[in-house]
């Protein structure tokens, strides 16, 4: 129905389901800071292969359109952003394309050219890699994890409970904007912004509404001031840890190693005759 | 040959597209003025359905055609289409979009560009329809369900629809407040509006529905009377319903040899009177009384010398005439059912009734004196 | 009996100034009984539910639990509500948690029950509801059936003496309706004191001993069904219409010149009062279920009764364990089946060992209306 609906429903189906869910989170923020802390492009790449792999592990290696059309669409916005890095190099260098580009100023060097590859495959990387953490971690498993990082316990009973609503809200809006449309709702841009406005001050009174119930229900149930949790998450064991660091570290040393490896001047030069 | 206001041509539907069809290969068709139930158990697919025939959702396969037309979903023709396709919806806060009451029932009638002092005019008919008049200036927020769902079916009523879809219309209603959704629909019907519901409550639309669809895991398993599906119980458990009680009670009767099957009474008082069924007692009459909205209803009666007998009451004219002379009555609710029965027993009885619902009105009583279970003179006073 | 709840001239308002929801009201719930509480929209049933598992607490007059007032304190009101279970109208009112199993641990969890028990409470509840197979999944893609039985579970995990559901039918469709009202009747059997909120009054009419009636805040009847039917006037004015079955019974015997009692209450005792004809009753072969295959049973039962004899179901297990068997009445068995028996056709009845008392029950009753219904129970 909506993205988030199936975000939700990928990431409560994923095969890594059951994996710790603050080794995930380690393990992907571990992957971004050593891809930002090399300037080799194989990092980036290599990366960028271990997402796809989780991805594709995750989802039984049928990756829905809705993470290909995520990643498409981290491509063509870093497409436009690293173009944009990649002809405003120094003034001061020698220029590979030098000129007028509709309203802008081109000057190309080799370094910014390679510059803007590097952070265009450190970008598409990134969002992989997290996209394959979020299809795969719901979020009230993160709110666990965080809870074990020693959150303060009401922003995590916040979140869980904003997750909760979430999506009985946006059943509402969405019914809300259906039943807009069969009153002819759109008939025109002045009534159409009228209906969206009457539509999400429907929402928000039902929430309310929700909320005035909600608390002489929890009431009821015998609430006692914080939500428990029943099937207590898998905590993160050391060996997590272990793989995570010593992942990084190999990461790193190639990233060392590897720096110039790929030069994407050299590659693009005989197409362009630089 | 009937003329079908909406049609559904091998439709199917799905949400997303790898994800279960809950549309599947729906082939329907609704005729001009005909009163249809689509029935089905949570899930069958009923709301889905309302959202492909309001050009909601866009059929992934098969057309959707409305007075013979395909829809073409372009914005215009889908403007007028749904100016003349109201659809009223489940739950009344899903409609709520302005603070006040009649805000929200003129935010229709606005939409559609009416003039001013129409929109007046339409949303003081629709709240008096709905007998919510007296709450014209409360704020929606205030109201409880049974009045938010009378102020959402008067926000429909005042677009005047030529079709009108309900989906689940008693839901969650006090059986008064079930009844009166229910007469409003008997009333639409008699103005010309076709009216379509959706409910798994077999009981309240058996009295009501010419021809059922009954839906069935996103598929259209029946059309037609309701009488051949219910005689089936194997595709009614399947379908996830129960057969009507009075269908279930006559069926039993005739099995016992105690009375024919048919025909089939469809009320309770046709069904007792099918069960009591006394040709050569003596009965009443059954006095139908047409009433405009300003007949002074103790007037009236007086002048009749009716009024020691006992007096229901049917459609909107009457009930608003009622309204304003407070008369006596004493049959609010389940007027021609209750009046019938008196006559059944040998009073008299008389009915205050819209012009328009006579027809209605009369219903049981034609059925009992066409069966041969009872003689009752039905009179019609202007 | 002694009575499990007593409300003495109770009154409550929201915040004071607001009008009164609840206006000096009495009311006496017998403990083991199953009561209906009848009213229109906005009467102040929900209201009062609340007031009896102390969340609201009445500005005058007092609630007692088990003959002693209610303790408005942490540890009083645990007391209570480890007893007491509220299903709610509308099943997303009362769920908080993202995974079926969690929602269905989070009231014995709040008790401070420890996990071993949660565990066999989760399995045993899940199973009443027939949601086993839904254990792990996300709320949110539910449908409102399937939630409204998650609230249920979740009610029946706290293992309550009292349960409550305000319009526990409303928006099911008539199937899953009869599913739960078939689990409120096993859990009276169970012993448990049900009470249920509803303005479908046929369905309560098929169902409560005693029915307590609420207009504007006030108790206006508390009593038989047909005591408080046989005044339209009171009726109407409550917002209520009085059931299709009372109604034709006063109907067809004012017709026939016959006394109204006994009344009947559903379709075979309405049958057996009125079909006229002298023909023999049929048998009803019942067959309890507890556990275990059913096949060897239903091969004999069905063999025993001839091929002509229709087959019913009463109550989940047994339904389950029929699996993909030739039903007739796959819902509403018992009522179906003695129908066919009043009609003079043989029948066989699969049901949930604990609902024989009810079977006889029905029997006892049919001979009440004149119908000697052969029960015979095959074991």
């Amino acid at each position: 129905m909506s993205e988030q609906l199936e975000m939700d429903e990928l990431a409560y189906s994923s095969r890594m389901l059951d994996w710790a869910p603050l080794g995930k989170l380690l393990l992907v923020m571990a992957l971004l800071i050593v891809g930002l802390c090399t300037d080799s492009i194989v990092v980036p790449l290599i990366t960028f292969t271990i997402g796809i792999i989780l991805m594709a592990y995750s989802t039984n290696m049928r990756i829905p359109t809705i993470l290909a059309l995520g990643i498409a669409e981290a491509i063509v916005i870093m497409v436009i952003g690293s173009g944009m890095i990649s002809i405003m190099g120094n003034e001061s260098e020698p220029a590979l394309w030098d000129g007028q580009l509709l309203w802008f100023k081109v000057h190309m060097t080799v370094t910014s050219f390679n510059k803007a590859w590097l952070i265009f495959f450190r970008a598409v990387a990134g969002v992989t890699l997290m996209l394959s953490f979020a299809s795969s971690t719901p979020i009230p498993h993160l709110a666990q994890s965080l809870r074990s990082l020693r959150c303060p316990k009401e922003l995590v009973e916040l979140i869980v409970l904003i997750y909760r609503y979430a999506f009985l809200l946006l059943e509402r809006f969405l019914v809300m904007l259906d039943a807009a449309q069969c009153r002819l709702g759109y008939n025109g841009p002045m009534t159409a912004i009228k209906s969206y406005g009457g539509a999400m001050a429907g929402t928000f009174i039902f929430s309310m509404e929700l909320a005035e119930k909600s608390e002489a229900s929890l009431a009821c149930r015998n609430y006692q001031g914080y939500l428990p949790i029943y099937r207590l998450p898998r905590s993160m064991s050391w060996k997590w840890v272990v793989f995570t660091f010593a992942l990084a570290a190999v990461l790193l040393y190639i990233g060392w190693e590897t720096v110039g490896l790929i030069d994407m001047e050299h590659i693009f030069a005989p197409y362009f005759g630089w | 040959m009937t003329q079908h206001v909406l049609e559904a041509d091998h439709v199917s539907f799905s949400y997303s597209r790898k994800g279960p069809k809950v549309l599947n290969d729906v082939d329907l068709r609704i005729g001009k003025g005909v009163k249809t139930a689509i029935l089905g158990a949570n899930g069958a697919g009923k709301s889905t359905l309302f959202g492909v025939l309001n050009a909601l959702k866009k059929p992934d396969e098969g057309r959707v055609l409305y007075q013979g037309e395909p829809i073409s979903y372009k914005h215009r023709d889908i403007i007028r289409m749904r100016s003349e396709v109201s659809i009223l919806f489940q739950n009344p806060n899903d409609m709520l979009f302005k603070p006040y009451v009649e805000q929200d029932v003129a935010y229709g009638p606005e939409n559609l560009r009416l003039p001013r002092d129409e929109v007046e005019r339409r949303v003081d008919d629709a709240l008096f329809a709905v007998g919510m008049s007296e709450f014209r200036k409360s704020p929606t927020m205030k109201l409880s369900y049974g009045q938010r769902k009378r102020v959402t079916l008067a926000g429909v009523l005042a677009m005047k629809p030529q079709v009108l879809i309900m989906d689940e219309p008693t839901a969650g209603l006090d059986p008064q407040m079930a009844y009166e959704v229910m007469e409003i629909a008997e009333q639409l019907h008699r103005t010309g509006v076709t009216v379509i519901m959706s409910s798994h409550d077999t009981d309240l639309t058996y009295s009501w529905a010419d021809e059922i669809h009954v839906m069935q895991h996103g598929r259209c398993v029946y059309s037609g009377a309701p009488e051949p599906f219910y005689s089936d119980k194997a595709a009614v458990y399947l379908a996830g319903l129960l057969p009507p009680k009075t269908f279930l009670m006559n069926d039993a009767l005739s099995g016992l040899g105690a009375s024919t099957r048919e025909p089939f009474p469809k009320t309770q008082t046709q069904m007792s009177a099918k069960i009591a069924a006394n040709p050569g007692g003596s009965f009443g009459t059954l006095y139908i009384h047409k009433v405009d909205a300003d007949t002074d209803l103790n007037e009236l009666v007086s002048e009749h010398g009716l009024g020691d007998i006992r007096t229901g009451i049917y459609g909107l004219s009457a009930r608003r005439a009622q309204d304003r002379s407070l008369a006596r009555v004493d049959y609010m609710y389940n007027g021609p059912e209750n009046c019938t029965m008196n006559c059944m027993a040998g009073r008299d009885a008389l009915l205050l009734c819209d012009p328009l619902m006579v027809d209605s009105a009369r219903n049981s009583a034609d059925f009992i004196n066409a069966s041969g279970y009872g003689d009752i003179r039905v009179e019609i006073l202007n | 009996m002694s009575n499990i709840f007593e409300m003495r001239d109770v009154s409550f308002r929201h915040h004071p100034g607001t009008p009164t929801v609840l206006d000096h009201f009495d009311l006496e719930i017998e403990e083991g009984s199953r009561s209906a509480i009848l009213g229109a929209n906005g009467a102040g049933k929900t209201t009062m539910f609340y007031t009896l598992t102390g969340v609201y607490k009445p500005v005058e007059g007092e609630v007692l639990f088990r003959g002693e007032p209610l303790e408005y304190t942490r540890e009083g009101l645990t007391r209570v509500r480890s007893d007491v279970s509220v299903v709610l109208q509308n099943p997303d009112e009362q769920m908080f948690c993202s995974l079926v199993e969690e929602d269905v641990a989070f009231g014995p969890l709040n008790l401070g029950i420890d996990r071993d028990e949660i565990e066999v409470r989760i399995d045993k509840a899940l199973r009443d509801v027939r949601m086993s197979e839904f254990r792990t999944r996300p709320l949110q893609q539910l449908s409102g059936g399937q939630r409204k039985r998650v609230a249920i579970a979740g009610a029946l995990a706290v293992d309550p003496k009292v349960l409550i559901m305000d319009e526990p039918t409303a928006g099911l469709d008539p199937q899953a309706s009869m599913e739960v009202m078939e689990l409120a009747e096993k859990l009276h059997l169970r012993g448990v004191t049900v009470l249920i909120s509803t303005h479908d009054v046929d369905l309560a009419y098929g169902w409560a001993d005693t029915v307590n009636v609420i207009r504007n805040g006030r108790k206006v009847f508390s009593g038989t069904s047909e005591e408080f039917y046989g005044n339209n006037e009171d009726v109407h004015l409550c917002g209520l219409l009085s059931p299709s079955t009372f109604n034709m019974n006063r109907e067809i015997s004012s017709l026939r010149g016959i006394p109204e009692q006994p009344c009947p209450r559903n379709v075979c005792s309405f049958l057996a009062k009125f079909g006229k004809g002298s023909h023999r009753p049929g048998r009803v072969f019942c067959v309890p279920y507890s556990e275990g295959d059913i096949s060897s049973a239903y091969e004999e039962a069905t063999r025993d009764a001839g091929d002509s004899a229709r087959i019913g179901v009463y109550g989940s297990d047994a339904r389950f364990a029929l699996g993909g068997r030739k039903v007739d009445f796959y819902f509403d068995g018992i009522d179906s089946c003695f129908t066919e028996a009043v009609l003079g056709r043989d029948t066989v009845l699969f049901y949930d060992e604990i609902f024989g008392s009810t079977i006889r029950e029905q029997a006892e009753t049919l001979k009440a209306f004149g119908s000697d219904v052969v029960m015979e129970v095959v074991q």
